[in-house]
């Protein structure tokens, strides 16, 4: 399967989706103008990968802000991976937060009881 | 609304306005407004206190003020979260009144900031709103200047002539301001709001500005002028373009007389188009029902005529075929089938062309539609035996018809017995076929005022068949209080409820007078005639041209062996499904073959207990007692089927359908379960009785009489309107069957009206049971294992026996008389009657006798006879003597000499087989052992009276058929054929006569003849 790079800027979030090596990560600030537009590829990846994922799946959000429209692609990513582990797969999300970041902290938790995934909650301090 | 909901929309509403700077004071008074019109004001400020909480309203200088204009991740997420909670818990239509609410909202203050209508975006993707839904309700609510939409799904409604372009309008007399109509297709909901400063009322409610109301089914707006706006005059904006096709019923000076002479309907004239509810009421008695009859085409016009789109409905049907539907007041249901199969067959028999997938989702969706998909797999049952509600039922009737679109539907009191939710959900259901552009009239009975209003237009027909108003319902109060010179003429509603009074306009139709001791008398104020008068003066009527395209039709039946096949599974599956009457028809003829055989299992010897079925005096009782059970199960089987259909039928005429693809279905499944009930009465009753190797014969003799029996019992069930009658008919066909059947009493010992000499009666050849009963017996003795083998020259010696001991010796004797007649007097006087007598015995001879015929036999008449002639004649006698003797003695030395070879070679086992298989009882009837007169003279004929069984019968011409009783075979077209297979083919002969009665129908014509002579 093809490695999913795209490069952050100042509005939108780096994505690494790379199976061969097991990093499956969305970092940094999504607020991209066209939401739809800009996840598309990451969507249709994820997609093509829950068709044949590896053993033990861990998926890595390390977002610093996210807006309205894209809290709506990380509910439907999360959504996919709910269908996963329904079929029978291992899925494991990793939710990042920057340590005094509370809001960051509580949408983690939100999310985590509004779909049946796994989430281990990882703070990290401010580089 | 759930308290759930609500507090779920409280957080909602809160976390949208405390983006973007906090909230305002128009969103509170907003929210305060909102939660005041769904609560009581003691739980207003708990659900507001809640808000408050979530908008953080409460907390000291909150954070999103001082932070940048970003909506904080955690709101985000928590709006998913809500929003996931409602699409667990609300219906989509619930769902867009909440988007809706969202939007309007945001509009109270006017503060349209991407963060805002990011949320609410989102909440729209969440609740799975279609985009340009979304955008459309955007636009509706939020754009400042109504002359800035641009949109097909908003109709704006105002006093100027014409609208700006892109939007739908609608012209309201003197209203100032204007309101805005928004339709949302996927839901099929509309929003309205008005901006102006009439006082105008939704449902009796004033209606305030600024806000967005939902106008649901059945709402009017009270305008200041005109009349009031209705649910269908907005929603038929909305579907006009869906219904593109043009419909009209024209009726011109319709009277219609009843059979019996009085008057049905006088001098009906309207005209109706597509997309129209129309409501036929009257007191009963005024002939409601024999106006839809006739509008519907069941019962044509005395005068006058029906046209639909320029089509004469009586004389042009064929044109017309599937456009027409009726729902007529009783059920329409097949009992035994579940609700899904009785739309499922119903659909197959309107569809030719669809798939048998698509039919299962077309009537999946029609049953989701009317709400009926969480009982589709219920059975129907009968009213009696109520498996699923009233209203359930009267909305499956409905959706038979619905599934198929007839352009015009005509509904019978559809409410009459269901509970007012119930009635008022069937009424929806038919207003929304009218509003798709199909033309609806309803007969209806005290509608409530909700019901009433729903109607496009109403008829209203007095005693006498009278017209004495059409046209709009609410109008119709406001006439007749008028015409009554009642004071408020002017006001068709109550004031305070807008309820509407149907029961007023009866009061004032039927009003009766007063006499002068205040009591009412019979004589009413206003009879029919005047109304009617009354109503040709105040109505002025309109031209309208008929549209010039014929009416669609969607209707495709499918093709004659489709539809056989198609009957033949619905009944089927019903029939299986009652699984009492599977039970019933499998058990009832082995019960019967059990009791009958067992007791008639009869042993001659009183010493002993061995069975021996040569002694059984009763087999011949048998052989006509089973084939009454046959006959009697086929009559019963059968005698209800198309009477229990009848009110199907009556619908299924609307698709022409072919007749005897129904009729032969019900033809095959009769004859499948008379097959399985013979061969089960048989299977048993011939061994309990020992009958041996003739399981076959007697299974065909019983199943071709009991199919025989299906059909005449089909012929009644089509003929007779009521259960009651049809088991009194019964009896009336089986007794004469029975007493004609040649068993019971002897043809020969009949009164002489009935009865004939030599042949059996002309009357008891058409009686089922004889023909099956002789094939039988006939069978039973000729070819059995033992008789087999003897009956041909037992054959020929019972012949040249008869011949030379009882006729010849009589012919000689008729001679004798003869030449002493001749010789005393030189001519024939007294003896003609014999001279005839022997010519006619002497040229049957010559024919039976190829070899030794008397060739004088033309000259044996008083003129040509001589004394030569006797001479010849004698002698011609003696020789036929001399033959027969010889006959005879041939034949009986090989009988004597068979017997003696079986006893030789197999010692025992020729009384064993003869045991076995021949039966002293039978031999007796066949043979008629026990005759004493030997021979009659008939019309100058010698009959021969025994040994029926051996005596051929003597064709009287190339289609002769008929034959004594007992006669071992049948003539017909110059041959001859064994009696057993003749006379099975004749029964299926006679079968297929009556099929042919029934396709015709002709005993109900024969029965109805003397009503229609009157």
């Amino acid at each position: 399967m093809e490695t999913l790079k795209i490069k952050s800027t100042e509005d939108s979030p780096r994505i690494l989706l790379d199976k061969e090596s097991n990093i499956l990560e969305i970092s940094g600030r999504s607020l991209p103008e066209d939401v739809n537009t800009f996840y598309e590829p990451a969507l249709s990846w994820i997609e093509e990968y829950a068709k044949n994922p590896l053993d033990i799946t861990i998926f890595n959000f390390k977002l610093t802000y996210f807006n309205t429209a894209s809290s709506k692609v990380i509910l439907d990513i999360l959504t996919q991976f709910e269908e996963m582990i329904e079929e029978g797969h291992n899925v494991l999300v990793r939710w990042h937060y920057l340590e005094e970041d509370e809001d960051m902290m509580d949408a983690g938790e939100e999310y985590s009881e509004m779909v049946d995934v796994p989430f281990e909650m990882v703070s990290y301090l401010n580089p | 609304m759930s308290e759930e909901i609500l507090k779920a929309l409280m957080q909602l509403f809160a976390l949208i306005i405390k983006q973007d700077g906090g909230v305002e004071e128009t969103e509170k008074k907003y929210v305060r407004n909102f939660l005041s019109q769904q609560l009581s004001s003691k739980e207003v400020s708990q659900y507001y206190s809640l808000f408050e909480q979530h908008a953080g309203l409460k907390k000291e200088g909150s954070k999103s003020t001082d932070k940048e204009k970003l909506t904080s991740v955690i709101d985000s997420v928590r709006v998913l979260g809500i929003c996931r909670r409602i699409n667990k818990t609300l219906h989509q239509n619930q769902k867009i009144v909440v988007l809706v609410r969202l939007f309007e909202l945001v509009n109270a203050d006017k503060k349209f900031t991407p963060q805002r209508m990011a949320i609410i975006n989102t909440v729209a993707d969440v609740f799975t709103v279609p985009k340009e839904e979304t955008a459309s309700i955007e636009q509706y609510i939020t754009s400042a200047a109504p002359s800035e939409i641009n949109d097909p799904r908003v109709l704006i409604v105002n006093d100027l002539e014409a609208s700006h372009d892109g939007v739908l309008h609608q012209h309201a007399e003197q209203l100032t301001g204007l309101m805005m109509f928004l339709y949302v297709p996927s839901v099929g909901l509309y929003f309205f709001r008005y901006t102006g400063d009439h006082e105008l009322y939704l449902n009796g409610l004033l209606i305030s500005k600024h806000r967005i109301y939902l106008f649901a089914n059945g709402s009017t707006i009270k305008l200041p002028r005109g009349k009031p706006l209705y649910y269908s005059d907005v929603v038929s904006h909305f579907l006009q373009e869906e219904t593109d096709t043009k419909i009209s019923l024209r009726v011109e000076g319709l009277n219609y007389r009843f059979p019996n002479g009085n008057i049905g309907l006088r001098n009906i004239e309207f005209t109706e188009n597509q997309g129209s509810l129309v409501g036929i009421m009257g007191a009963s008695g005024a002939g409601k029902t024999t106006l839809l009859n006739i509008l519907s085409g069941i019962n044509k016009p005395s005068e006058g005529s029906v046209m639909i789109n320029g089509l004469n409905l009586s004389t042009q049907k064929e044109k017309l075929r599937g456009v027409i539907g009726l729902i007529p007041q009783d059920d329409l249901l097949i009992e035994e089938l579940s609700v899904f199969q009785n739309l499922y067959y119903n659909a197959r028999l309107c569809f030719r062309d669809s798939s048998k997938e698509e039919l299962k989702k077309l009537v999946d969706k029609t049953l989701v539609n009317l709400g009926l998909q969480d009982i589709q797999n219920l059975k129907v049952g009968s009213p009696f035996n109520k498996l699923i509600s009233g209203g359930q039922r009267k909305r499956l009737n409905i959706a038979l018809e619905l599934i198929r679109e007839p352009s015009v539907l005509f509904v019978d009191e559809p409410t009459s017995g269901l509970s007012s939710r119930d009635s008022e959900n069937v009424m929806d259901l038919l207003r929304e076929l009218a509003l798709k552009g199909k033309l609806v009239f309803i007969v209806i009975h005290q509608p409530s005022s909700e019901i009433y209003k729903m109607f496009d237009r109403i008829i209203f027909l007095d005693v006498g068949g009278y017209m004495i108003y059409h046209g709009n319902p609410v109008e119709a109060v406001m006439y007749f209080k008028r015409m009554d010179e009642q004071i408020n003429a002017g006001i068709g509603e109550c004031p305070t409820c807008g309820n509407v009074y149907p029961e007023l306009i009866f009061n004032i139709i039927e009003a009766s007078v007063v006499d002068e001791f205040g009591n009412y008398t019979e004589i009413r104020k206003v009879p029919p005639e005047r109304w009617e008068e009354l109503y040709q003066e105040n109505h002025a009527a309109e031209e309208i041209p008929d549209p010039s395209t014929p009416p669609p039709r969607i209707l495709k039946v499918p093709s004659w062996i489709r539809q056989l096949s198609i009957y033949w599974i619905r009944d089927l599956r019903s029939k299986i499904s009652n699984r009492q009457y599977v039970r019933l028809t499998l058990i009832v003829s082995p019960i019967l073959a059990v009791i009958l055989a067992f007791i008639i299992r009869y042993i001659a010897d009183p010493t002993s207990s061995t069975y021996i079925f040569r002694e059984n005096e009763n087999i011949p009782i048998y052989i006509f007692m089973s084939l009454i059970v046959a006959l009697f199960l086929g009559l019963i089987v059968s005698a209800e089927e198309i009477f229990r259909d009848r009110k199907i039928l009556k619908r299924e005429a609307f698709l022409n359908l072919s007749r005897s693809g129904y009729l032969l279905s019900k033809v095959f499944i009769l004859i499948i379960i008379s097959a399985i009930q013979c061969f089960l009465f048989v299977i048993i009753g011939n061994p309990i009785l020992g009958i041996k190797g003739m399981t076959f014969a007697y299974w065909l003799a019983l199943f071709s009489t009991a199919v025989c029996a299906n059909i005449l019992g089909l012929n009644v069930s089509a003929a007779f309107n009521s259960a009651i009658t049809i088991y009194i008919v019964i009896p009336m066909l089986m007794i004469p069957m029975m007493v004609l059947s040649g068993a019971m009493f002897s043809y020969d010992k009949l009164n002489r009206k009935v009865g004939s000499v030599g042949k059996v009666p002309w009357i008891a050849e058409i009686m089922i049971p004889k023909w099956s009963y002789e094939a039988l017996m006939v069978h039973q003795f000729k070819d059995n294992q033992f008789q087999k083998g003897f009956y041909e020259v037992k054959k020929t010696e019972s012949v040249a026996d008869f011949q030379q001991v009882y006729l010849l010796p009589e012919l000689n004797r008729r001679l004798e008389l003869v030449r002493q007649d001749f010789n005393s007097t030189g001519n024939i006087g007294l003896s003609a009657e014999d001279l005839h007598l022997l010519r006619n015995e002497i040229s049957r001879f010559n024919t039976l006798v190829p070899g030794k015929t008397f060739p004088g036999v033309k000259q044996l008449t008083p003129e040509g006879i001589s004394k030569n002639l006797l001479d010849e004649l004698e002698f011609h006698l003696e020789i036929l003597k001399e033959y027969y003797s010889k006959e005879f003695i041939f034949a009986n030395t090989q009988i004597e000499n068979l017997i003696m070879y079986y006893q030789e070679n197999q010692p025992g086992i020729y009384n064993q087989v003869k045991d076995n298989y021949h039966n002293e009882s039978v031999e007796e009837y066949v043979r008629k052992v026990y005759e004493k007169n030997k021979m009659v003279e008939y019309r100058n004929t010698l009959i021969q009276q025994i040994d029926p069984i051996y005596l051929d019968p003597f064709p009287s011409g190339l289609l002769s058929f008929r034959s004594h009783f007992f006669a071992p075979s049948k003539h017909f077209l110059g041959r001859y054929f064994d009696t057993f297979w003749f006379n099975i083919g004749f029964i299926w002969f006679l079968s297929f006569l009556f099929y042919i009665c029934l396709y015709y129908n002709l005993l109900h014509k024969i029965i109805r003849l003397p009503q229609k002579l009157k």
